[in-house]
């Protein structure tokens, strides 16, 4: 073969492989499914709590760490909660492991807890080197399954974290080995959680994230049932928010309040969404202050949405809880869970990372961290807030 | 171990076992010592040490690698294993120059620039694909056949799943290849022997 037809079938073949990966591109492009909206939560799944107001706070235990931090939790079956935590001899110490615990409703009590992931299994499971592990966040797929995502890190401080899954069959009994998201194209690092997830109505989840490196802005990411990332919509963008909350209150609209770490004044920041989260709003201020410190926000199954902050713009020496009747537009300071000079003191006074559900029984339940040596859980029922209305 | 962890495996030990080859000059080596070093250095990349192996903790830092990245490592490994060069040099340009308008466009923006977010058009746009087939088919009639050559290799591993990306950007740009392409075109923006040796650079 001479060389000119060598080139020629050369120009050929690689004009036919480019057809050939360019129609498998825009099958896939034009066949992808719309997430199609939120799932919001239930109304009709619970039911009203006891007439008589009840509140509760008590300590969950902790037997071997001696730093703890960024509660989440989870309703699961059997009138239960399971919880899960970081906690080791610091943060961000070889040694932090993602601690659970559960709670029985009936009995208003919490288990031993015990160890879900270390550094060195993740690492064997990722093949990759895994310096620190971080923030856990739980949620449930579109088949009932319990999915947690854990942020850790390979190099560097929180900025160079990345995100995990791992998904339980059995209520968080056994978990499947961690899956790392993509979710980043800078080496994929710079991707953390805090907000809880929920779902789209075609049956993938919605994970709101926030990225830390170079810039501070929150993102909501869209993962398939395996737990890849297939889509992503930015909240907000530049250098002064992070750890979104997103609450859905139908299909398409849904709320998102957002940490700030700008310039004074330093206010809780919220955007919303009319259309199912393809657009959002621009971040704006509410009234409301914040310390560059976490929030936490559910909608209640009758309409008030709940806040629970650090009432103050310097420091998380106070927590807070706000009610808005009006889905996030004004709010109403209702309860102070800390910071009250009656209150036992936690032996460091920062009162942070708040995580908020409501059961089905109707029943809100608050975890936070409490002096970072201890998680601490709040229950009340709707009759002990409107008492505080 | 799931596939995607292999094929992530795989290249960050190629990665590996080309810096150490271009680091110690392997070409220089005769025949027998470059594939005993190659021996020794697939041994020392892939064994694991403990928990992890070198390819494992160099994963940790830079993720799975993309395809141009995986495509210039190979022609620098086949260079120093071989002593022979792969790719043309007016090849090798365009792609850096392909390589490095791409990060323009992606890297800041994903950081959080602006609103506007590329990253995002990689996980299914028809506007990202029908720019990338323009760029294809340009780059296919000025005979760069690099830049078509890793577009098509990055597709095919898209479409392949063969990452646990499923953005397209993850498989045809990655930081490491960015880098390199900038440096490359900053020193080496003309070949010394780009008229007694038209045939290769790398």
């Amino acid at each position: 073969m001479t060389l000119r037809a060598r080139e020629r079938w050369l120009r050929w073949g690689s004009l036919v492989a480019v057809a050939f990966v360019f129609a498998g591109l825009y099958v896939r492009v034009l066949t992808a499914p719309s997430p199609g909206g939120f799932v919001a939560a239930q109304a009709a799944a619970r039911s009203a709590s006891p007439a008589e107001p009840r509140y509760r706070a008590q300590l969950l235990p902790n037997s071997t760490a001696a730093s703890v931090h960024s509660a989440t939790a989870a309703e699961i079956a059997g009138g239960r909660l399971r919880a899960f935590w970081y906690g080791g001899s610091r943060e961000g110490a070889p040694d932090v492991a993602i601690y659970t615990s559960i709670y029985s409703l009936p009995q208003k009590d919490w288990s031993t807890e015990r160890v879900v992931i270390t550094r060195e299994v993740a690492q064997r499971h990722l093949q990759r080197y895994v310096r620190k592990l971080g923030n856990p966040v739980v949620g449930r797929d579109h088949g009932g399954r319990l999915c947690l995502y854990f942020v850790s890190v390979s190099v560097g401080g929180w900025a160079g974290s990345a995100v995990n899954q791992m998904v339980s069959e059995d209520e968080g009994e056994t978990w499947s080995p961690p899956r790392r998201l993509i979710a980043s194209p800078f080496f994929n690092i710079s991707t953390l959680v805090k907000g809880a997830p929920f779902q789209f109505s075609d049956g993938t989840i919605a994970l709101p994230v926030y990225h830390e490196l170079l810039g501070k802005f929150g993102e909501l990411l869209r993962l398939d049932a395996e737990g890849h990332a297939i889509g992503k919509t930015r909240l907000s963008w530049g250098q002064s928010s992070l750890q979104p909350v997103i609450v859905p209150r139908s299909d398409k609209e849904a709320v998102g309040l957002m940490r700030y770490s700008g310039d004074r004044p330093n206010r809780i920041l919220i955007v919303r969404t009319e259309d199912g989260g393809v657009h959002w709003s621009p971040p704006v201020k509410t009234a409301l202050p914040n310390p560059n410190a976490a929030i936490g926000s559910v909608l209640l199954a009758d309409g008030p949405l709940l806040l629970v902050f650090n009432d103050a713009e310097e420091n998380r020496e106070d927590l807070s809880l706000a009610l808005s009747k009006d889905f996030g537009n004004t709010w109403r300071v209702v309860h102070r869970f800390e910071g009250d000079s009656r209150s036992t003191q936690a032996p460091v006074t920062e009162y942070s990372y708040p995580w908020i559900i409501q059961d089905r029984a109707g029943d809100v339940h608050v975890l936070y961290t409490w002096g970072r040596s201890r998680i601490k859980h709040v229950r009340f029922n709707r009759a002990w807030l409107e008492s505080r209305r | 171990m799931p596939a995607s962890a292999i094929f992530g495996l795989l290249g960050c030990g190629l990665l590996s076992f080309t810096a150490v080859a271009t680091l110690i000059r392997l070409r220089r080596l005769p025949v027998r010592a470059r594939y005993a070093v190659m021996l020794a250095a697939a041994l020392a990349v892939f064994v694991p040490i403990g928990d992890l192996s070198v390819a494992a903790y160099v994963r940790g830092v830079t993720g799975d690698l993309s395809m141009a990245t995986l495509v210039l490592a190979g022609a620098a490994c086949f260079t120093q294993v071989t002593g022979r060069g792969l790719i043309m040099h007016r090849d090798k340009r365009a792609l850096c120059w392909f390589l490095a308008l791409a990060a323009a466009f992606l890297y800041p923006f994903a950081l959080g620039w602006t609103r506007f977010d590329p990253y995002a058009l990689g996980f299914g746009s028809v506007e990202f694909v029908t720019a990338l087939l323009l760029m294809t088919l340009a780059a296919s009639w000025a005979r760069r056949n690099l830049i078509v050559l890793v577009v098509v290799v990055a597709a095919l591993a898209f479409l392949g799943g063969v990452y646990e990306s499923r953005n397209l950007w993850d498989y045809l740009i990655d930081p490491l290849a960015s880098f390199y392409a900038l440096a490359w075109l900053i020193v080496r923006r003309k070949p010394l022997n780009e008229l007694s040796c038209p045939t290769a650079s790398v």
